[in-house]
């Protein structure tokens, strides 16, 4: 199985009492709340810590798309895995580069992703998974302005185009209901023939259907508590992918868990436990809940399905005040010392056939030097239980970018 | 509470193929004596006293916008643009054969309603935006987007001055039964989702820009106290309107047919017959 490292780029300084005051989207006032210095300063760990991972032993890296977020200021990913790319490309650290933004249902540009993907699969001699999820509500329907009602049909009309523009040997004319492009002819096209498509999701039905028929990744983001929700997703999307006549293969499957190990379980609690909690209350847990589904965002089948059971959104509603026992207990951090972790997560991976950890190994305030000790701790203890798991199945991996290793 | 609002409703539906027979409008109707035209706001048609009313002395034709029928969700994804809308319901309207009727439009379907008269100069006789949207004011926001944003809980606040009056609260009661609330509080979702194609992130399709060519005689009417589309567009609305004049409620929020009926009734009323 491939392990991937992934953070998102919080700026690592507010105040503990952050989430009582403002949200993590959309309002919060920037020049009250940031200094120009930590910020530089933020920007630059990210960028050290991903390469410490690629140094470490990870087969990839990953990165995420959000704006006008204070958990994760990355309004376009491709600029971080530009460096990223050329940084362990000079080095010759072939790991895969997962772009898991950037978010299709929000662009009024897709012609320009098509470009910039081919451009981090050229500079990484063919290392890049493609992701493309249809974004988060606030952000399409709330930062960008886009109708909610259109969003999954500006998502599928914009992934089409885009793999369209990667595979066509002709100039084309695109007449399409939001694009209309009378000459496409993307320069350069990726290093790969086809890169492995990712979709990020967290479990709608719909979504999975769309997943399943286009034969592309299903990465499933942990937040919510996969100790509440994974069962139910997970099992849903096996049980689609059989009706849908797909294999049971694991590398359809991806999986995001936060995951931070220390020597032992107290000390990994002591050390890592009080940034976990502020991570989530500022983060996730500081969104609010109706700008996760504004009305049309979701289809009116599964708001049906949704007001009959909310099961699917796990612990998000209390995320805002959560203790961090609940979030230890519910999975939505897996920490401890390395046995306690890796049995963890190997259960999860057999349990659920994962092809892709994609390992969060930063949340929120957390400070430089203990991220670089998780990431040591990770590569050290975990990754070597992990790495054999599914080998003995054969399956190919068609969603792993043919350069990486 | 809600028993203390009586609603007769609507007594039957006229459903008009439209759109090159690919939507189903469905069309509330109630009454008898001469047409009046109702288009209802963003979270689809409330049959309210108001209706009932007029329904006294006129036959109220209130049509559903496409996706806010109950049962047909989907339509909506037949109407790509506001001007494809418009397009419908001067159709819907045309195949009901009504001639230059009254016409009653709240908050969007105001908008919807002065785009009609705008595009198509002849197809009311009068019309009577009751707090209708369609304008923007950099410096008096309207509030639609918040709305959408907010706690469902806070929505009667964006709508009455006094959410605690009997019609409020039956107008935010959902059914009894389990399973025809979990279908009604989607529907009412969905409903908001449909409209929000054209309002969303503001009711701005235009308007200002045809809004001159609306020739027909408009009582336009506004709750004093309308938090969602502040009372200061009313002079945006008259001042843009050749042949028309403004009456405000006062004690009333969005929707002054139902915080202020009386009055409201009695002005609306007396405006059809001069």
């Amino acid at each position: 199985m491939k392990v991937l490292a992934f953070e998102q780029l919080a700026y690592r300084h507010f105040a503990s009492d952050y989430a009582s005051k403002y949200d993590s989207v959309t309002t919060m006032p920037y020049h009250a709340l940031v200094d120009r210095k930590l910020m530089h300063q933020d920007h630059m760990h990210f960028l050290d810590e991903m390469m410490h991972a690629a140094r470490s032993g990870f087969d990839g890296v990953a990165t995420t798309e959000h704006e006008q977020a204070s958990y994760d200021i990355l309004p376009n990913p491709n600029l971080q895995m530009s460096a990223l790319a050329y940084a362990t490309q000079s080095e010759g650290l072939n790991v895969g580069l997962a772009c898991v933004g950037r978010s299709l249902a929000k662009t009024r540009e897709p012609l320009r992703i098509a470009a910039e993907y081919a451009v981090l699969d050229q500079i990484s001699a063919g290392r890049l998974v493609a992701g493309f999820p249809i974004g988060l509500s606030y952000d399409v329907n709330r930062n960008n302005g886009i109708p909610p009602i259109e969003t999954r049909a500006r998502f599928y009309e914009n992934l089409e185009l885009i793999k369209k523009a990667w595979r066509s040997e002709e100039v084309f004319a695109w007449n399409g209901k939001y694009n209309k492009y009378a000459e496409v002819n993307v320069w350069p096209r990726p290093f790969q023939d086809k890169p492995p498509v990712w979709a990020p999701a967290i479990g709608n039905p719909v979504t999975l259907g769309g997943i399943i028929d286009n034969d592309d990744n299903f990465l499933y983001l942990s937040w919510f508590g996969p100790k509440l929700t994974g069962k139910r997703v997970f099992d849903r999307y096996w049980d689609m992918a059989e009706e849908r006549g797909k294999d049971r293969n694991p590398y359809r499957l991806s999986f995001v868990q936060a995951v931070f190990v220390g020597e032992t379980d107290a000390e990994a609690h002591r050390e890592y436990g009080p940034y976990i909690e502020q991570g989530y209350r500022t983060g996730l847990g500081a969104i609010p809940m109706q700008s996760m589904g504004l009305p049309g965002y979701v289809d009116i089948k599964g708001l049906e399905f949704i007001i009959r059971d909310p099961g699917d959104f796990g612990i998000v509603p209390k995320m805002r005040t959560i203790d961090y026992k609940e979030l230890v207990d519910n999975q939505c951090a897996i920490v401890g010392g390395p046995e306690t972790v890796a049995q963890q997560l190997i259960e999860i991976v057999k349990n659920f056939r994962i092809g892709h950890l994609v390992i969060m190994v930063h949340i929120g305030p957390m400070p430089h030097e203990l991220v670089m000790k998780n990431i040591d701790m990770l590569s050290k203890h975990i990754l070597p239980k992990l790495k054999g798991i599914w080998e003995d199945e054969n399956w190919e991996n068609r969603w792993w970018p043919s350069g990486a290793r | 509470m809600s028993a203390q609002v009586v609603i007769k409703g609507p007594e039957r539906t006229e459903v008009v193929k439209a759109w090159n027979d690919q939507i189903d409008v469905q069309v509330k109707v109630a009454g008898s004596g001469p047409a009046l035209v109702y288009l209802h706001p963003a979270a689809g048609l409330y049959w309210d006293q108001f209706l009932d009313k007029l329904a006294e002395t006129h036959t109220v034709y209130a049509p559903e916008m496409p996706g806010t029928s109950f049962g047909d969700p989907y339509a909506i994804h037949k109407v790509d643009t506001f001007l494809d809308l418009v397009l419908i319901y001067e159709e819907v309207l045309r195949k009901l054969g009504l001639k230059r009727p009254v016409a009653i439009g709240q908050s969007f379907g105001g908008m919807l309603m002065c785009d009609l008269a705008a595009h198509f100069p002849d197809i009311f006789s009068k019309i009577i935006p009751l707090d209708p949207a369609g304008l923007w004011r950099d410096d008096v926001p309207v509030l639609t987007n918040q709305l959408y944003l907010d706690k469902p809980e806070n929505l009667p606040g964006y709508l009455f001055l006094d959410p605690s009056i009997p019609a409020a609260q039956a107008m935010f009661t959902p059914p009894a039964d389990p399973e025809m609330r979990v279908k009604h509080i989607a529907h009412a979702v969905w409903s908001l989702g449909c409209v929000a194609k054209f309002i969303w992130p503001f009711p701005d399709q235009g308007l200002a820009k045809r809004i001159h060519r609306i020739s027909v005689p408009a009582l336009i009417i506004w709750g004093k106290q309308d938090k969602l589309i502040p009372v200061a567009y009313a002079e945006e609305f008259q001042k843009r309107i050749a042949n028309s004049r403004v009456e405000i409620i006062d004690q009333s929020g969005h929707i002054p047919q139902m915080e202020q009926l009386d009055k409201t009734l009695a002005l609306v009323k007396a405006f059809i017959a001069s």
